[in-house]
């Protein structure tokens, strides 16, 4: 699949949150205000895009050599939980400001379905190195695009009058839903479509 | 950094244990995964040729959407083929095993591998659904529209449209492969 | 003693109350017999880390604990892929990819953290079971509403001759299919986390 197709397939069409599911708790969780989750969405895109290079290089380098396969959920995890410690670090060294925008979120991201779950499925499809590195920044854009959209929402939801037992998290899924089935009109023939 | 020795080394500990464990365990599991895929290919291609015999895999080179092929012989002459090829399901690619006459008769189709929605696609997972397709092609219409099917099955399915035209292209095109090979 | 163990049913339901391991409670549930599998999966990988962590929790140095904790998780998750996929291929393939994301299910490692590593081993294993099969009953009920509305079908094991399949009448021929959609599996969660904080407010309201 060409690169374009990738970025697209990844952004819209099998979108982690709204057609896979693959990082709800962040999306439901952290999608109170706009502000956090713009934080959320380019920290979890960022580690996304280190995770998918560095699994790759892992299962390449590492696990398909030593016929080693089967430890590969449990290598890929270690990685990430590193990978999430090291990136603490360097931010807070490098640059305050950010380590402060973003500083909060870092620890939540190494049990976030998504992180692992590009790495998983990047592996899956057999990408190369430039496709999963591509695949995880798409992949990761899609769920800021998510739940940027979410958190607008709910900000404008929360000057709305809600029935009480809906308030919350119940009105947030119901949301999400909706978004999903709007997600609906993208999908592989649109792509077919658009790409030829 | 004695400290720091003793905890690197539990956790080294922990580590090389669940290493060894999951080593086992593959051990055992492993022989029945690859029995089980070579068995459910075996029934698959059993199940297409029809009592025909299954001739070699044959890989084509081309950057085609139709992966290889198997030709199928009732003694010397080649009566048909089973075309493996991917069409484009909704969520990603399908992968599919077709039995195709030489006169471009769909004989049957068996859905290997896909990616789709449970409920929606997924429904191409089961063998009734493909029966719309089958004994289609040479000269009538291998279905791939809504149009091309009758009120009941247009109805059935309602919601894997993409998946539906997904295997009808599919499987035009594998009838158009066997077409050519006969040419050969 | 007995508390720890139905605690996670209602009360501390994981998915229902705390709103955790939202991933797999939405992704497979599209069929009540993928929720049931998920369920196994889950129940056992909870045990299993649960019973090692209390078992470790002198051992396991305090500033790795998480690292030590993930690689105890992941060699349950490990051995249920494997073992699933050697027996039970259908549903291995119909869970996907979220067996190996059994790992990053929260309810597991937080389990792990807030409750194995202090506690004795028997509390442990009841507390395993308790949210296990409460996070189970979670799934099967957003399955149930999935499947019986999504497709008009209840899947349960085959057993004898029974092929597993119960089909509802009326909703076999002419199903809501958004329900078996994402959006489906999102509004339903909506719809159900609502009813379970309605219930939990007139609760109160009595006391």
């Amino acid at each position: 699949m060409s690169y374009i197709g990738i970025i697209i397939t990844f952004v819209f069409i099998n979108n982690f949150i709204l057609t896979q599911f693959l990082g709800l708790c962040p999306f439901i969780g952290v999608s109170k205000n706009v502000e956090s989750a713009v934080g959320m969405g380019f920290a979890v895109t960022f580690v996304m895009a280190l995770a998918s290079i560095s699994s790759w290089v892992i299962y390449h380098y590492v696990l398909v050599p030593l016929d080693i396969v089967f430890l590969q959920t449990i290598s890929f995890i270690l990685v990430i939980a590193a990978l999430v410690q090291f990136v603490e670090l360097v931010i807070q060294k490098i640059s305050p400001a950010l380590y402060k925008a973003l500083g909060i979120f870092l620890p939540l991201i190494t049990t976030n379905c998504a992180v692992l779950g590009i790495a998983l499925i990047n592996v899956r499809n057999d990408y190369n190195a430039l496709e999963s590195f591509i695949a995880g920044i798409a992949a990761g854009l899609g769920f800021l695009l998510a739940i940027l959209l979410m958190s607008t929402i709910r900000v404008k939801l929360d000057t709305e009058w809600v029935p009480k037992p809906f308030r919350g998290i119940p009105i947030a899924f119901i949301t999400g839903g909706l978004m999903a089935l709007a997600f609906m009109a993208f999908d592989n023939a649109l792509l077919k479509n658009l790409l030829g | 950094m004695k400290e720091v020795m003793k905890i690197g080394g539990k956790l080294a500990a922990i580590c090389a244990i669940a290493a060894i464990a999951l080593g086992v365990v593959n051990a055992i599991t492993e022989p029945i995964i690859l029995a089980a895929r070579a068995e459910k290919l075996r029934l698959a291609l059993s199940e297409l040729s029809a009592g025909l015999e299954i001739g070699e895999f044959i890989k084509t080179d081309n950057e085609s959407s139709i992966i290889g092929y198997y030709p199928l012989s009732s003694g010397e002459k080649t009566e048909a083929y089973i075309i493996n090829i991917i069409g484009d399901g909704y969520a990603g690619d399908l992968n599919l095993l077709t039995a195709i006459s030489n006169g471009g008769e769909v004989l049957s189709v068996v859905l290997m591998e896909d990616t789709e929605t449970p409920g929606l696609g997924k429904e191409a997972e089961n063998a009734s659904y493909m029966e719309k397709f089958i004994g289609t092609g040479n000269g009538s219409i291998i279905p791939s529209s809504k149009s091309h099917l009758n009120a009941k099955d247009a109805d059935s399915i309602t919601g894997a449209s993409i998946t539906f035209i997904g295997i009808g292209k599919a499987l035009n095109e594998a009838a158009g492969f066997v077409s050519q090979l006969g040419g050969m | 003693m007995l508390k720890e163990f139905t605690k996670g049913l209602i009360k501390e339901n994981p998915v229902f109350i705390i709103v955790l391991g939202l991933c797999p409670a939405l992704g497979v549930s599209t069929k009540v017999i993928n929720s049931l599998g998920m369920g196994a999966g889950v129940i056992f990988v909870l045990l299993g880390s649960n019973i090692f962590v209390s078992l470790l929790k002198n051992f396991i140095p305090e500033k790795v604990r998480i690292p030590a904790y993930i690689v105890i998780i992941a060699s349950f998750v490990t051995i249920v892929e494997m073992v699933m996929e050697a027996f039970l291929p259908a549903l291995y393939d119909s869970l996907g990819v979220f067996v190996p994301l059994i790992v990053v299910n929260c309810i597991i490692l937080g389990r792990a953290e807030a409750f194995a590593n202090k506690n004795t081993v028997k509390a442990s294993i009841l507390d395993a079971l308790g949210m296990g099969l409460g996070f189970t009953l979670a799934l099967v009920i957003i399955a149930l509403v999935r499947e019986v509305f999504g497709l008009g079908t209840i899947t349960l094991f085959p057993m004898g001759s029974f092929n597993g399949v119960i089909e509802i009448p009326g909703l076999i021929d002419s199903p809501v299919r958004v329900f078996g959609l994402a959006a489906g599996a999102l509004l339903v969660m909506g719809l159900l986390k609502a009813l379970f904080t309605w219930i939990e407010d007139i609760r109160r309201v009595k006391q």
